[in-house]
């Protein structure tokens, strides 16, 4: 465990040094919290606060470069369907705090995994529908698949560690503009029992593939998760 | 109150013959950490057998090792108790492989179970002494071996109800025992 938090760390700065200088970039960091309800009919309802803090950009003046700027603040509230034991869909409520822009997001998703001998491959499809003050509504589909690679075993019990790959593309269409993203997140997760979990993650997000002005946003991410 | 009493130790009995146990964890092991007479009932009986992979698996009956390999193309786990006494053998097989009446006795149990059902995944589990075992798995020699079949398949029931379920059927397809298993889908795979 101890060894993969260095490894993330060591690829965290990795990324950070090698960007480039003429595209947005910034980095930080990026504490989630999650606590999800199992309901007695199989169904869950899912409660998420995510908060991005700016610690470096690369503006102009290198005395700017540094700070420690509050980014913004995500509240979401999922109810999940279960659909099958391997399949649910979810409604989501979805509320940001950045300053001078908040928005409100509307979520629509269907998730299902595959099973496979030594890992598990989970699908997630979403649709979003985000409406700002002042802006027309953006409209989203991102399609994420995701690794989840037990480090013990064939199976995460508790005490013991995984690993999550995952990437994701983000479609997104607003006034009349396609634009693209792409999330990759390699997480190193602790089953803590079988009600928590701590994960350390590294969040590379890049976008402005259509448009002018690529960029770059790379985070570390710290998560908890609690299940009951 | 004496036949509650009754009634729970017939449980208790007959609980240990059927049901699978229910594994609380498992943890990948290295060759050294397992007993020398697993390694060499193995050795014996999957002579030239490829990388294995050994697993240590904690229970609610105790401790046993398991060992996973690929054989001629079909996937095998072998178990054995905490001494490094073989157990079982169990073979990864298709529906097709299952002999006909077999496949129609557990077809029609779970047409009669349940209003939907998808077969996940079978194993064909081999059970008796070492030596027989043995000798099935090195010369083809089947002889007072018990033949189960574990089949891991989802289904809804009656009243509509999805679950995941493991079964153990004898050599004929009669169900033997049957346990719901929950799929713990991380949810950060999900939100």
């Amino acid at each position: 465990m101890r060894r993969g938090i260095f490894f993330l760390l060591l690829l965290f700065l990795f990324a950070f040094s090698s960007f480039a200088q003429d595209q947005v970039f910034f980095t930080g960091f990026f504490p989630e919290a999650a606590i999800t309800k199992k309901l007695s009919n199989g169904n869950k309802v899912n409660f998420k606060v995510e908060n991005q803090e700016i610690i470096y950009r690369n503006f102009e003046n290198p005395e700017d470069r540094w700070q420690f700027k509050h980014y913004r603040t995500d509240l979401m509230a999922f109810y999940d369907w279960k659909l099958s034991p391997l399949s649910s869909m979810a409604l989501g409520l979805f509320y940001r705090i950045q300053d001078g822009s908040n928005s409100y997001r509307l979520i629509q998703q269907f998730a299902v995994l595959d099973r496979f001998r030594r890992f598990r491959m989970g699908h997630r499809f979403r649709l979003d529908q985000t409406f700002t003050p002042g802006e027309t509504a953006e409209f989203r589909f991102r399609y994420r698949i995701a690794l989840d690679v037990p480090l013990q075993g064939d199976e995460v019990d508790p005490g013991e560690s995984y690993l999550v790959i995952s990437t994701e593309p983000i479609f997104s269409l607003q006034d009349s503009e396609l634009g693209l993203e792409n999330r990759f997140v390699l997480t190193l997760g602790k089953l803590i029992n079988s009600q928590q979990k701590i994960e350390y993650s590294v969040d590379y997000r890049t976008d402005g593939f259509f448009q002018e002005g690529f960029r770059t946003r790379l985070w570390a991410k710290i998560g908890y998760f609690y299940n009951f | 109150m004496r036949i509650t009493i009754i009634f729970l130790v017939f449980l208790l009995i007959s609980g240990k013959g059927f049901s699978q146990k229910k594994i609380e964890q498992e943890k990948r092991i290295k060759k050294q950490e397992v007993p020398e007479l697993a390694l060499e009932w193995l050795e014996d009986s999957f002579e030239g057998r490829k990388k294995v992979r050994w697993y240590l698996e904690i229970s609610d009956q105790g401790i046993s090792y398991e060992a996973k390999f690929p054989w001629n193309e079909k996937f095998h786990s072998v178990e054995f108790d905490s001494l490094g006494n073989i157990q079982d053998v169990e073979v990864e097989i298709q529906q097709q492989e299952l002999e006909k009446d077999t496949e129609s006795n557990i077809l029609s149990f779970l047409q009669s179970e349940y209003s939907e059902f998808r077969i996940q995944r079978i194993q064909r589990q081999y059970s008796g002494n070492a030596d027989d075992l043995e000798d099935f798995f090195d010369e083809g020699e089947l002889e007072r071996l018990t033949i189960r079949f574990e089949i891991e398949y989802i289904a809804k029931d009656r009243s509509g109800n999805q679950a995941f379920w493991e079964g153990l059927f004898d050599q004929n397809g009669n169900l033997i025992s049957k346990r719901e298993v929950e799929i713990r889908i991380m949810d950060n795979l999900i939100f």
